[in-house]
């Protein structure tokens, strides 16, 4: 697969920026519960607190969008790590083809999980 | 067509840390790699936690949460909140820098010289800064037990 390095950086730059916004959301919900707490904002782990989100569009539509920038910055940052190593071109094929396979098989799974839960 | 000649890369995984002089900021890239490794591993884990474990329903969600909340994870937690933060910040540094922000206007290299460094560091101080406020927020919410 030939795609040009400066297009995966500038893909890498934008998901970076699109994950920081979305996982400051989840991070401050999920963690900041004391805080939150004192103004009368209560979210935590329980399966009915879980539910309540799960059922919301906005949440699926949030963990997933989370998920699919989350795990292209996440495994274009590996490979671009692992290239350092100064691969043979079949190799960095295989690579390539390897974080694409693993991105989309997480992506598979954790799309399915909210989804279905949305109906529940 | 020429075939590209690769450069060996003799220092290795080695050179992450140590090829001589290197500065603050060097030390931040190899913060920020150590942090995104470390982020990713934990999305892997908690992807395993919310997605196979959840849709089992009730019980095994209850059962999974009860493991989890001890002490020992509330501060592998709170670590990678700070793991995060420090991710994020610095990240964000990384891309103003590389889109020209916060460099300074171009200057004739008139002695005493600017270097690149000198003109980034106001930046990377104040990212450092706000890294550290954040994360003092983050324990103080895990301080009182919030988690």
């Amino acid at each position: 697969m030939v795609i040009k390095n400066t297009y995966l950086q500038l893909a890498q730059i934008i998901t970076g920026a699109l994950v920081g916004i979305l996982l400051t959301i989840h991070m401050v919900v999920m963690h900041l519960d004391a805080i939150l707490g004192f103004f009368g904002i209560v979210n935590d782990t329980s399966w009915s607190s879980m539910m309540i989100r799960a059922r919301q569009g906005i949440w699926a539509g949030i963990y997933i969008a989370l998920l699919a920038f989350g795990l292209f910055h996440a495994l274009n940052g590996l490979r671009n790590i692992l290239m350092e190593l100064n691969l043979s071109p079949r190799a960095e094929r295989i690579l390539t083809w390897f974080m694409i396979a693993i991105g989309l098989i997480f992506l598979a799974v954790g799309t399915y999980v909210p989804l279905a839960l949305l109906g529940k | 067509m020429a075939e590209i000649r690769h450069r060996k890369n003799s220092l290795g995984i080695t050179g992450w840390a140590w090829a001589g002089k290197y500065k603050l900021e060097r030390y931040l890239y190899l913060l920020h790699r150590l942090t995104g490794l470390g982020l990713m591993l934990f999305a892997m884990m908690h992807l395993t936690a919310t997605t196979v474990f959840r849709i089992q329903g009730q019980e095994i969600w209850t059962a999974t949460m009860d493991l989890l909340h001890n002490l020992w994870f509330k501060v592998g937690e709170f670590l990678v909140v700070t793991a995060f933060v420090f991710h994020a910040l610095n990240g964000l540094r990384l891309v103003l820098q590389e889109l020209g922000f916060a460099l300074g206007k171009p200057v004739p290299p008139i002695y005493p010289y600017q270097d690149a460094i000198r003109k980034k560091r106001p930046l990377t101080i104040a990212m450092i800064v706000l890294i550290i406020l954040l994360v003092i927020v983050f324990f103080y919410d895990f301080n009182v037990g919030g988690w």
